[in-house]
């Protein structure tokens, strides 16, 4: 009797390669390295923030990619109601900076409370409001701008 | 509107696509009623694409109103002539009931509040759709899709309707009612209309007709292969 072959297994997707699988590693090593640095160098590391902030760029960029096709509808969609383009990456910014800005809240009112200096609660703010914005907003730009997008209107 | 010797080129596997061999030059005047027609993969959509600014041909223009519009993106294309457009895929959004996406649709187009509601009404009896606005477009069949598609495109009162394959996904009795409606809205409108069909029975029934040929097949040294 033949044995199975674990090759369909591997050939087929059991190790990560997509873009979204590259995401999902990033943001958990840079979890998991702020995670086992922090006890070794406190000094250095004593101010997390700026290690946490960089998981908005591949969070954001994760959450926008993982519903390709439904996003690709909508932005169809705007674009034959005569929506301009502008308009279609202003409203997945606004989404972004809302999802960071919100994520990050009890940073932000941690550090409002403990009387930080307010230029730096500002800097972080904006900072996450455009990081988030920023790479919420790059996979759809990057979907719009391909030449097969138009094609998703012929049936 | 008016196409002059556009010619539009992919890459594929042989070599090169090119569709439209020696250019395409067509002319709508205000008011016509234009039928392209062609086989599968002659091009129509493209055709559709490039008169709505959607893709750019490598070779000739695209002109309204005597201003060419080329390398102009389709919200300016609209400034120039209200143009709306309906696609061979239904493009309803589906997060939106059926009136909610012709409420958008003419909030875009820069309808007036006070006049969006009165519009909608009128496009969704003309169509039939009156007792299912307030439906997801997912639960709906292809033949309603495809007169969603058609009253968000009319609510608009655009100058120019370019509509992709109009009957592609609709039964017959569907099919029966839509050209017709179309011609109605052409005479007693006076919407010009641009349509594209694969359906030789059905670009009779425009006032006028344009044939596509087939696309070439190049080779990288432009030579090229089959027909």
């Amino acid at each position: 009797m033949e044995k199975p072959s674990w090759t369909p297994i591997v050939l087929s997707g059991a190790i990560p390669r997509e873009a979204t699988d590259l995401l999902a590693l990033l943001v958990m090593g840079i979890v998991a390295l702020e995670a086992s640095l922090a006890p070794v160098a406190p000094t250095v590391f004593s101010s997390r923030l700026w290690l946490s902030l960089l998981v908005v760029p591949p969070t954001c960029a994760l959450a926008s990619i993982s519903t390709t096709t439904r996003r690709t509808r909508e932005e169809l969609a705007l674009f034959a109601y005569g929506g301009p383009g502008w308009q279609i990456l202003l409203r997945y910014f606004i989404r972004g900076a809302i999802i960071a800005l919100v994520a990050f809240s009890p940073v932000l009112l941690q550090g409002f409370l403990r009387t930080t200096s307010i230029l730096e609660l500002v800097t972080t703010a904006v900072v996450l409001l455009f990081a988030g914005g920023l790479f919420y907003s790059m996979p759809s730009l990057r979907r719009i701008r391909s030449s097969s997008f138009v094609e998703n209107y012929k049936s | 509107m008016e196409t002059r010797s556009v010619v539009v080129e992919y890459p594929s596997v042989k070599g090169v696509l090119r569709l439209y061999d020696q250019g395409v030059s067509l002319k709508v005047d205000q008011g016509d009623f234009l039928a392209v027609l062609g086989g599968s993969g002659w091009g129509k959509s493209t055709l559709v694409n490039v008169v709505l600014g959607l893709e750019k041909p490598i070779h000739g223009s695209v002109s309204f109103r005597e201003h060419d519009v080329t390398r102009e993106s389709f919200v300016k294309r609209c400034s120039l002539v209200k143009t709306a457009a309906v696609f061979q895929r239904p493009t309803a959004l589906p997060q939106m009931t059926v009136s909610q996406n012709l409420h958008l649709a003419l909030s875009l187009a820069g309808v007036p509040r006070k006049e969006r509601d009165e519009r909608i009404k009128e496009a969704l009896a003309f169509f039939g759709l009156d007792k299912i606005e307030r439906s997801y477009p997912d639960g709906l069949s292809a033949g309603q899709r495809r007169r969603i598609d058609l009253a968000r495109a009319l609510a608009v009162k655009p100058e120019l309707l370019v509509i992709d394959e109009p009957t592609g996904d609709l039964d017959g009795s569907a099919t029966n009612l839509l050209i017709p409606l179309l011609r109605g809205l052409n005479r007693n409108q006076g919407t010009t209309i641009f349509m594209t069909t694969a359906l030789p029975r059905q670009a009779s029934q425009a006032k006028h007709q344009v044939h596509l040929r087939p696309p070439l097949y190049l080779t990288p040294e432009n030579k090229m292969i089959g027909d």
